[in-house]
């Protein structure tokens, strides 16, 4: 059978990770797939067919907006897969998709496949304790799991442009704020070392950023420290509601190891951790680990650190 | 997991993570009152929750005198644990004796010096209740069930304790008022409560009388420095002519040793709760050391002597548990338990130094050293001396099983 | 103001058993309200008391979800719905749309309040279908709402950036766990919820399937951790070493 699919995403690099799961599925299944983008993203996607949708400045920003955009033309069009990245506004977009369509809808997907009709596909399940097979009858809409596939790099191909139009909303955009980024881009960080409980005071988090700066890397933290005691900005908070990150490294310092934090750091290459008790949970989860005091453990990992540099 | 090499485990005592609020407790619910268990199990569960949350991280601070108990004190009060025996006209929760001790036995282990202060609070709460006019009751106990007010239960001197009847604190009728002069020791939560229930002689006996903070005459000394028990505001209560109105007398005249007395029986089965609540947490932190401390390349949780400390400690737990849960029930019923009560604060009392002095054991070294761990011990030692010392208590059992045997 | 606020009652996460061969113990696992849904529910309350009004608890499971209904009418709700369906046993689509009638058949509401994802499965799909399939406004991941008159005005929290959005009421808002600390009933409170009315509505008696119900799970299964564990015990000065020595043959250090 042979299928068409759609890959979009708000964020023009996340389609392009939809793009290399849409390129994947329709090669195994048999069949083609369509990157959509709205308003000015065309030159910033990949793929061989890409589909713009064109409308007001407000498209761009709003979900509402443009999964209203992206049904009216699915109507047209008829894909029988539309996948969307799974980033907070991709899954609005392809929950209201779904139900403008009249279709089922799965989302943080990953290990994507067709088969008898029927979208399969994994996904996360209690605090990813488990891992849940899933399965959803085309024609469907799902949301990729971000990170789960290699991005493809944008292509020179020329967007067929498609007019939206007058699109009614019914809430509308007052602000936008950009989060700071600094140095915190954990999502694409390759070395992140991160900060939980275990850290006493505010102050004593310089002893986790020094040494992340000393190894190039940012710096996350678990939910406490985040939400609770406010000693990091929600940025940085690592987890299933949270960031998750797939870094080369990932150094758990003070972190007792709770699924909710597991969760977002499983896709790690390196997991390592230091706790001064020994049935934390974060060493069942760790690939190294330091039993100790961190407040003596980090300072002597800085002195080795430097060492090896000359 | 591969180890490389084993240490001494950090000093730290970190509590396990553990639900205060157990399976154990379900059990014993379920077996004293069968018909409404799980009602009782689902409120019990909540505080615990809430206890585990909100009070027991700040216990190691209280300890070291770097944190109040006011704070983490008023906000149990608003969960409503003041309320739960007492009758629902007053703002009580008119819930059976079994579930309120049960709930001291989850505070003690939560913090000991929170669950002191609010089991001397709660006894005057007690004492209006079965001896209070109806007036009195209905002025001064609302606000003591809600924790608006705090209380303090006033009867020990500085030279009579067990011996209540020659206590020297007296009160005089002058006009329509009493004069209270004398002064009372190791008084908890002096100086803080707004309302004093006060043990005073008049000529027929001692008699039973409600002082207002603030009243002239009412002075206090400074807190007590004690060996554990940080937390709570312990000292002296001085009355210098300190004028009461009469209708601030609670009862009869002369009849103040037999309430004080029978506020005592439930204030013991209070106790015993209070202490199988920090056996239980000095036996959790000890059962997780002694699974991860190494010796002789391995934990010594696999050596028989560490195995028999394990063995005894759970077992005197499970008793102590037990002993105060039917001492509750035996009140409930409405019969004299005062034997009981006895026989349970004895028990458990001695059961939670044995178990705490056990865990210092275990811990060796650190315990000797870990203030977090050898607290439980420090708090715990008080209570074979306060609420009736196990001597007299003890002469107690005995009496009412030579009047039983006749 | 008549809120109604969306929960679900799930298996604990945290207490859930695998056996040797990977599979989960469903059966008799203990449960609890979804974790974030106590902040809907607390959230729901502060509007209550702000504007003053009433708070309906809505959820679309088993006789073992009155458990968390009643956990929420200690907290302040003042009724329950529930709509007898295992939300396991169906797909998201179907429990979204006896969600949504649920709440159109209870209401009408100014607010409907979800939390962002369900502690087992956190799909984040059911409020948007439920704010699409009701027709009306939808603002997700609030961390801040502010109601004036017939408007409201949503702080949203997304990845990169913190958006303010100004919808009319009536309206759909899914609420981050940041948002606020849920409050604990007090003994009273849980006493009390039993007597609080909780209605139970049938499904098909509520909304009649249109298609057959196909569950999105056709399997689960325990993650395989397949990390070294590796684990180094000593004096600081050598564990780091040892530490850092086996990461940089892990090749993950810089150069």
């Amino acid at each position: 059978m042979s299928i068409k699919v759609w890959a979009f995403s708000e964020v023009p690099e996340v389609a392009n990770e939809v793009a290399s799961a849409a390129d994947a599925l329709s090669k195994a299944a048999g069949g083609t797939y369509t990157v959509i983008g709205v308003n000015g993203s065309g030159p910033r996607l990949a793929g061989e067919a890409k589909l713009v949708l064109k409308g007001s400045d407000a498209l761009s920003g709003s979900p509402e907006l443009t999964a209203e955009a992206l049904s009216r033309a699915a109507k047209e069009a008829n894909p029988d897969l539309i996948l969307v990245g799974s980033t907070r506004n991709g899954k609005e977009i392809a929950a209201r998709l779904a139900v403008k369509l009249g279709r089922s809808c799965a989302s943080d997907l990953f290990g994507l496949a067709v088969s008898d009709g029927a979208l399969r596909g994994k996904r996360n399940a209690f605090a990813g304790k488990l891992i849940g097979e899933v399965s959803t009858p085309l024609p469907c809409v799902a949301t990729v799991k971000v990170g789960a596939y290699p991005t493809l790099a944008p292509s020179a191909a020329a967007a067929t442009m498609k007019e939206v139009g007058d699109l009614p909303s019914k809430s509308h955009l007052v602000e936008r704020r950009e989060k700071p980024r600094g140095t915190v881009d954990l999502k694409g960080a390759k070395l992140i070392v991160s900060a939980g409980r275990g850290v006493k005071k505010k102050e004593d988090l310089a002893l986790v950023s020094e040494l992340a700066a000393e190894l190039g890397g940012a710096v996350g933290c678990s939910r406490p420290l985040s939400s609770d005691m406010g000693w990091l900005p929600e940025e940085h908070h690592i987890g299933l509601t949270g960031v998750s990150v797939h870094p080369d490294l990932y150094l758990a310092v003070g972190i007792s190891g709770q699924l909710q934090h597991v969760a977002g750091i499983k896709d790690s290459k390196i997991i390592a951790a230091v706790n001064n008790d020994k049935s934390a949970p974060i060493f069942e989860a760790s690939d190294y680990g330091v039993v100790g005091d961190l407040y003596a453990v980090l300072p002597a990992m800085m002195k080795e650190v430097r060492s090896r540099r000359h | 997991m591969r180890t490389i090499k084993s240490l001494p485990k950090s000093a730290r005592t970190k509590a396990p993570v553990l639900a205060i609020y157990s399976a154990e407790h379900r059990r014993l619910m379920g077996i004293f009152h069968p018909s409404r268990h799980e009602e009782y199990e689902e409120l019990l569960s909540s505080l615990g929750a809430f206890m585990e949350k909100e009070i027991l991280p700040l216990s190691p601070k209280i300890d070291a005198g770097e944190a109040k108990i006011e704070g983490p004190r008023k906000a149990l009060f608003e969960q409503g644990m003041c309320q739960i025996p007492f009758p629902q006209e007053y703002g009580g929760l008119g819930l059976p004796f079994t579930v309120y001790s049960n709930a001291v036995e989850l505070l003690g282990t939560a913090d000991a010096s929170i669950a002191l202060s609010v089991e001397i609070h709660n006894a005057v709460a007690e004492g209006l209740n079965r001896f209070a006019s109806e007036e009195q009751k209905r002025k001064y106990l609302p606000s003591l069930l809600t924790g608006k007010a705090l209380a303090s239960f006033t009867l020990t001197e500085p030279a009579s304790g067990s011996d209540a009847g020659t206590m020297a604190t007296t009160a005089v009728r002058k006009g329509g008022e009493y004069s209270i002069n004398g002064s009372k020791m190791f008084i908890t939560n002096a100086g803080d409560a707004e309302l004093y229930m006060v043990f005073a002689k008049t000529p027929v006996g001692p008699s039973c009388f409600l002082v207002r903070a603030g009243t002239p005459g009412l002075s206090f000394g400074g807190d007590l420095k004690k060996m554990g028990m940080k937390g709570s505001r312990t000292s002296e209560v001085v009355f210098s002519d300190c004028r009461v109105p009469e209708e601030n007398l609670v009862g009869e005249e002369g009849k103040g040793a037999d309430y004080a007395k029978e506020v005592l029986h439930g204030a013991r089965i209070i106790v015993a709760a209070l202490n199988v609540g920090i056996a239980q947490i000095a036996y959790d932190k000890s059962l997780a050391y002694a699974r991860s401390r190494r010796a002789f390349g391995k934990p010594i949780s696999e050596f028989q002597l560490t195995r028999e400390k394990i063995a005894d400690m759970k077992t005197g737990i499970s008793a102590g548990r037990l002993l105060y849960f039917y001492a509750s029930s035996v009140k409930e019923s409405g019969v004299d338990f005062s034997s009981e009560a006895s026989q349970a604060k004895v028990f458990a009392t001695e059961m939670s130094l044995k178990v705490c002095d056990a865990a210092i054991q275990i811990y060796g070294g650190y315990g000797y050293t870990s203030d977090e761990l050898h607290r439980h011990w420090r708090d715990a030692r008080l209570l074979t001396i306060g609420e009736g010392t196990s001597e007299v208590l003890r002469l107690l059992i005995a009496r009412r099983e030579m009047a039983r045997s006749q | 103001m008549k809120i109604a606020v969306c929960v679900k009652h799930a298996v604990d996460e945290n207490e859930l058993k695998v056996d040797p061969a990977g599979n989960p113990q469903f059966a008799g696992a203990a449960s609890k309200m979804s974790t974030f849904d106590k902040n809907a529910v607390e959230e729901a309350l502060r509007l209550k008391s702000a504007h003053s009004g009433d708070v309906t608890v809505l959820t679309v499971g088993t006789a073992d979800a009155k458990k968390t209904m009643k956990e929420a009418l200690a907290m302040g709700a003042d009724k329950g719905v529930l709509v007898t369906a295992d939300p396991m046993s169906i797909n998201t689509g179907r429990t979204a749309e006896l969600l949504a009638a649920a709440v159109r058949k209870a209401g009408p509401f100014d607010v409907v309040l979800c939390s962002e994802g369900s502690s087992d499965i956190y799909s984040g799909l059911v409020p948007p279908m439920v704010g699409e399939m009701l027709g009306l406004p939808y603002v997700g991941y609030a961390k801040k709402i502010e109601v004036a008159g017939q408007s409201a005005k949503v702080e949203r929290s997304l990845e990169d950036s913190v958006e303010v959005v100004e919808a009319p009421l009536p309206l759909v808002v899914s609420v981050v766990s940041e948002i606020n600390e849920p409050r604990y009933p007090t003994l009273i409170q849980i006493m009390q919820a039993g007597k609080k009315p909780m209605e139970e509505i049938a499904p098909d008696a509520l909304l009649p399937e249109s298609k057959p119900p196909s569950p999105l799970f056709v399997g689960m299964k325990a993650q395989a951790m397949a990390r070294k564990k590796v684990v180094f015990e000593g004096p600081p000065e050598e564990t780091a070493k040892k530490l850092v020595d086996a990461l940089g043959s892990e090749g993950v250090l810089p150069r």
